[in-house]
């Protein structure tokens, strides 16, 4: 059949089906139910495209989506089948009916691909089971396509038993499978003709996560109250991924082998809940939630016959962890002008796994006791603040953020580390909300976070270690953020949007020392205007910019002491990451006449990642090899069409151009040792073109 | 004692707000339901939101509890749409509560929502950041239109996005969830209607949240990793990267924001050289700490701590 034969055919044929179920008019009261069904095809091979839309191969695809609406006046029980992608891999399918009011259920299945972007190239077997096998040496092998696929199926029951009482449950079982980059590795002698002594060993992903709610909520006039019970578990197939082959540096000796390696364990946990509000007055309110929640991992540990455990250290860990949440928060309104709003959090993280020396053979200058570290936590919140309105709409708003978090640390540490860290935030805020032209905010907050000594980290045998860097979590800090947002009706066609966010750090670090995070840096600019050219013409445009720094410093080859040499071989250096993206955007969208409707967008970002190293100590020395700027272009063009062919009836064509062009480094001239490669095309274009008949009916 | 001052502080601040309970203006204002339906009488100028209405959950006459049984339009919109209708309707006339108003308040709006919705996911909305700042129900919601977007996982971003604009194009970087793809959503993380948690997560804490869909990463683990236990978020970015796996900062960066230099872990970035020296190549300090989450490995071996078995 040539191409306008079939043209032909296919036209008569959607002809004759929209005669066969033309429609008298809508009824604009009656539920609306849609169908849609068609083709699309890709022209290339789009492995960014289609990452997780399941588009990611040259080709056909089959287009199918439904929304079965039903409602019966009498009863007032909803019937709804809702369908999307159900021709692709990232199918979501849900039926659900309820008599509103008093009872509902739902069953719904959803499953999400991830495909890899990467291109794998190996000759290592068992891909995808937790005993895999690596060449002993260098190997040419075929493409795999890594990929993961989570299939989930959700079941849900609501009972109205009262104006005041009803239930929820919801359950959902989620299962994942695939495999995805993964690798060992160790110092040695390497290979001639390679980076390390790695070698490509894929996780294999085979786990069942399950979630269970059960909501008891009660709704009174002035008390709500929502109890309930959270359950979840993990269960992984696998807990070791074993390695046969292998170089000999990374598979021998036998007792200490980089096999196995630990996969993620089973764990589960149970939380009982209360939340509730209650209207003291009709101008204040409170609201509360308690929760206690206790975890457990009690999985069997990965073994090996020639890598027995410690004396004392049993089948598994015993990990407990236990965990309590209060929260309190009020709002009111004393007076007419006047909003007070407060809210205290507490939660406190106990980590109750038992501590047992799993390794025994530490030696003084060892940077751990050989035990392992439960992390325990304990987090209190507070928040006040005060809102008042002033004349022309305007309100200004003050308000205090304080933050205490307490952790524990084992007595040997590698990190610096403090057992407590306190935050202040003290914050102000302009706000227009109700004009028919301008509104708008403009708001500074300024925190300081300091908190307890950092504690000395020290050897095993008592020595003094390194101490130098403030990890960026528990340093000192300095912040102070703007964030100015506007919205403007100049005209009535015409709206515009201008938005601004800034922030900027300061790092205070170790004892003076310079080290680690020193500043940070974060402006982000965005503005968007739309015009209504007609009624029935919209157009939009948008532009962001996004620029983030931050500046860090550490130096080469420190001693265990934390003694940097500060030579021209081992300098102490600069770090300044840079990572800006220019973003704009264009839109359109009108209705031509009455039996088309049209619509396109434009987008364009490019995304700069710098990585700035520059020697500080001696000045004179040099950085070898800095980074090159790692740059990203995105280019999206999307066009549709929406075409009447009956009143019940349309065809939608969809086009969509997509670029994504890339000259990250990562995998570039890297090979494993046991010759697997990973790559990437790094200008992908494609083209997508698609064409659905749309069938409405009540 | 610092901490000490500032828990004291902490407390009396929360305490003078738990005192201020005897207020005397309503935070949301009652819309009053009439005695009688006006709904054919707003039918007449208003049909395409009256269909809408009648179509919908609101519409649905044997839920006694729906709107359309509460007074029909003015159970929302106020029994000052009676003196709208009875002044011959046009805009702004009458004491009628527009949802898409500028001039209307976000507590007028949302108190005519709440009055029904405040149970469930919504208890915390009075307290919620969103609430303090004005933002109201009709913000991100379409009650007439047959479909709610905000309701949709497809496209619900595009309403957040309406004013969190740094992460609309965050959700298009290299290394990203599947928002656009619309197979996850901001509701899947983030509660906006508030929570007890910090920035409105669904769970209790920001750990909790993520663990709802990656919970092979709450071990514990015999060897755990400090920030990954405290919070995810130290080292990720949820709404998009350029480095991979969500991660803030490449590697070695982002390992020496928190790792004292000894060995080789304050090495320059390198792309080249052997061992320890390429640490940005491939999975950068990855390629040997391989197990970065923590690992069950009980081996009794020196360089099991380092998370490499």
């Amino acid at each position: 059949m040539s191409a306008r034969s079939a043209a032909s055919f296919a036209a008569a044929a959607l002809a004759a089906v929209t005669t066969v179920f033309a429609a008298e008019a809508e009824d604009p009261t009656k539920p609306v139910s849609e169908f849609s069904a068609g083709l699309g095809y890709l022209n290339n091979d789009g492995r960014r495209f289609g990452q997780y839309s399941g588009m990611n191969e040259k080709g056909g695809y089959l287009l199918l989506d439904l929304f079965l609406n039903r409602r019966d006046d009498a009863t007032g029980t909803w019937t709804q089948l809702w369908g999307r992608n159900l021709g692709l891999d990232s199918r979501q399918l849900r039926f659900e009916q309820n008599r509103q009011g008093n009872w509902g259920y739902f069953v719904e299945y959803g499953r999400t691909p991830r495909n890899e972007p990467y291109t794998v190239t190996t000759a290592v077997g068992g891909i995808g089971t937790n005993n895999v096998t690596v060449p002993n040496a260098p190997a040419a092998g075929s493409p795999y396509d890594l990929k993961t696929r989570r299939d989930a199926i959700g079941l849900g029951f609501d009972k109205v038993f009262s104006k005041e009482w009803d239930l929820k449950v919801r359950f959902r079982n989620e299962e994942k499978e695939g495999a995805r980059l993964f690798a060992r590795g160790s110092t040695g002698t390497v290979p001639a003709g390679f980076r390390g002594n790695f070698e490509f060993t894929p996780e294999p992903i085979d786990s069942t996560t399950r979630q269970l709610d059960v909501i008891l909520g009660y709704t009174g006039e002035k008390l709500q109250l929502s109890g309930g019970f959270y359950g979840t578990m993990f269960n992984n197939r696998f807990n070791q991924l074993n390695i046969t082959g292998g170089s000999a540096v990374l598979a021998a000796p036998a007792n200490t082998a980089f096999t196995p390696i630990g996969l993620p364990p089973d764990n589960s946990s149970y939380q009982l809940n209360l939340s509730g509000g209650y209207s003291f007055t009709p101008s204040t309110r409170g609201t509360f939630k308690l929760a206690r929640s206790s975890a457990k991992q009690d999985d069997a540990f990965p073994s090996h016959p020639a890598q027995p455990v410690a004396p004392g250290v049993g089948g598994n860990l015993g990990a407990k962890v236990e965990t309590t949440l209060a929260q309190a928060g009020i709002v009111s309104r004393p007076m007419p002008r006047l909003t007070l709003r407060a809210d205290l959090r507490y939660e406190d993280r106990d980590d109750r796994t038992p501590v047992l020396t799993y390794f025994t053979g530490t030696s003084a200058t060892s940077t751990s006791d050989g035990a392992n570290e439960p992390r325990s936590y304990r987090t209190t919140k507070g928040m006040a603040e005060a809102s008042y309105l002033l004349p022309y709409e305007f309100r200004l708003t003050g308000g205090i953020d304080a933050e205490e978090k307490k952790r524990n640390t084992s007595p040997v540490r590698i990190v610096s580390y403090r057992a407590t860290t306190d935050e202040m935030a003290y914050r102000v805020e302009l706000r227009r909300s109700m004009s028919e032209t301008l509104t708008g905010a403009i708001s500074y907050v300024y925190s300081d976070r300091d908190g307890s000594a950092f504690q000395t980290t020290t050897l095993k045998g008592g020595g003094r270690g390194s101490n130098l860097i403030a990890p960026l979590h528990l340093a000192d800090r300095e912040r102070d953020k703007v964030r100015f947002s506007s919205n403007w009706t100049p005209t009535e066609p015409l709206s515009i949007q201008f938005f601004v966010d800034w922030a900027d750090d300061k790092y205070s670090g170790r004892d003076g020392s310079g080290f680690g995070p020193r500043k940070g840096r974060a402006q982000n600019y965005s503005l968007d205007a739309s015009y209504r050219f007609s009624d029935k013409w919209l157009g939009n445009a948008w532009f962001n910019r996004n620029d983030t720094r931050a500046e860090q410093a550490t130096c080469e080859a420190a001693t265990s002491a934390g003694v940097c040499p500060a030579t021209a071989g081992d300098p102490v250096y600069r770090a300044n990451l840079r990572n800006r993206s220019d973003s704009l955007g264009f839109g359109l969208r009108g209705e031509p006449s009455g039996a088309w409707t049209l619509g396109g967008d434009l987008s364009y970002s490019v995304i700069k990642d710098g990585y700035g190293q520059l020697p500080a100590l001696p000045p004179t020395s040099t950085v070898p090899a800095s980074l090159p700027e790692v740059r990203t272009e995105l280019t999206r063009f999307n066009l549709y069409a929406k075409y009447a062919l009956a009143k019940n009836a349309s065809l939608r064509l969809e086009y969509i151009y997509d670029r994504y062009k890339n000259n990250d480094w990562t995998w570039t001239n890297f090979s494993y040792v046991d010759g697997t490669t990973v790559s990437e095309n790094p200008n992908q274009r494609v083209n997508y073109l698609g064409a659905s008949y749309v069938y409405r009916w009540q | 004692m610092v901490s000490g001052t500032r828990t004291l502080l902490l407390r009396v601040i929360t305490l003078g707000g738990l005192l201020v309970l005897a207020g005397v203006q309503p935070l949301f204002a009652q819309p009053t339901p009439a005695k009688e339906s006006s709904d054919q009488v707003c039918k007449g100028c208003h049909e395409p939101f009256f269909n809408s209405l009648t179509v919908s959950k609101h519409g649905t006459k044997a839920d006694a509890r729906a709107p359309v049984n509460q007074g029909g339009c003015v159970a929302c919109h106020g029994a000052g749409a009676l003196e709208h209708a009875g002044k011959g309707g046009g805009k702004g006339v009458g004491g009628v509560i527009g949802f898409n108003s500028k001039t209307v308040s976000a507590d007028v709006k949302n108190g005519a929502c709440m009055t029904c919705h405040q149970s469930g996911k919504r208890i915390h909305w009075a307290t919620s950041t969103h609430a303090s700042r004005d933002v109201s129900c009709s913000s991100c919601h379409q009650v007439h239109a047959p479909h709610d977007r905000t309701r949709d996982k497809l496209t619900q971003s595009e309403t957040c996005f309406a004013c969190h604009k740094e992460q609309r194009v965050q959700i298009d970087r290299p290394s990203r969830h599947p928002i656009r793809e619309g197979l996850v959503a901001c509701s899947d993380c983030h509660n906006p209607h508030g929570s007890a948690s910090p920035k409105m997560m669904v769970r209790d804490n920001v750990n909790d949240t993520c663990y709802t869909c990656h919970m092979e990463k709450r071990g514990p683990f015999v060897r755990t990793h400090q920030p990954v236990q405290e919070d995810c978020s130290i080292c990720h970015n949820p709404h998009g990267t350029v480095a991979p796996n969500l991660l803030k900062a490449r590697q070695p960066f982002l390992c020496q924001q928190c790792h004292e230099p000894t060995s080789h872990r304050g090495n320059v970035g390198s792309l080249t050289g052997t061992g320890t020296t390429p640490n940005a190549i491939a999975r950068g300090c990855l390629n040997c700490h391989t197990n970065i989450h923590g690992t069950n490995n009980p081996a009794n071996i020196s360089n099991e701590r380092t998370f490499r078995r």
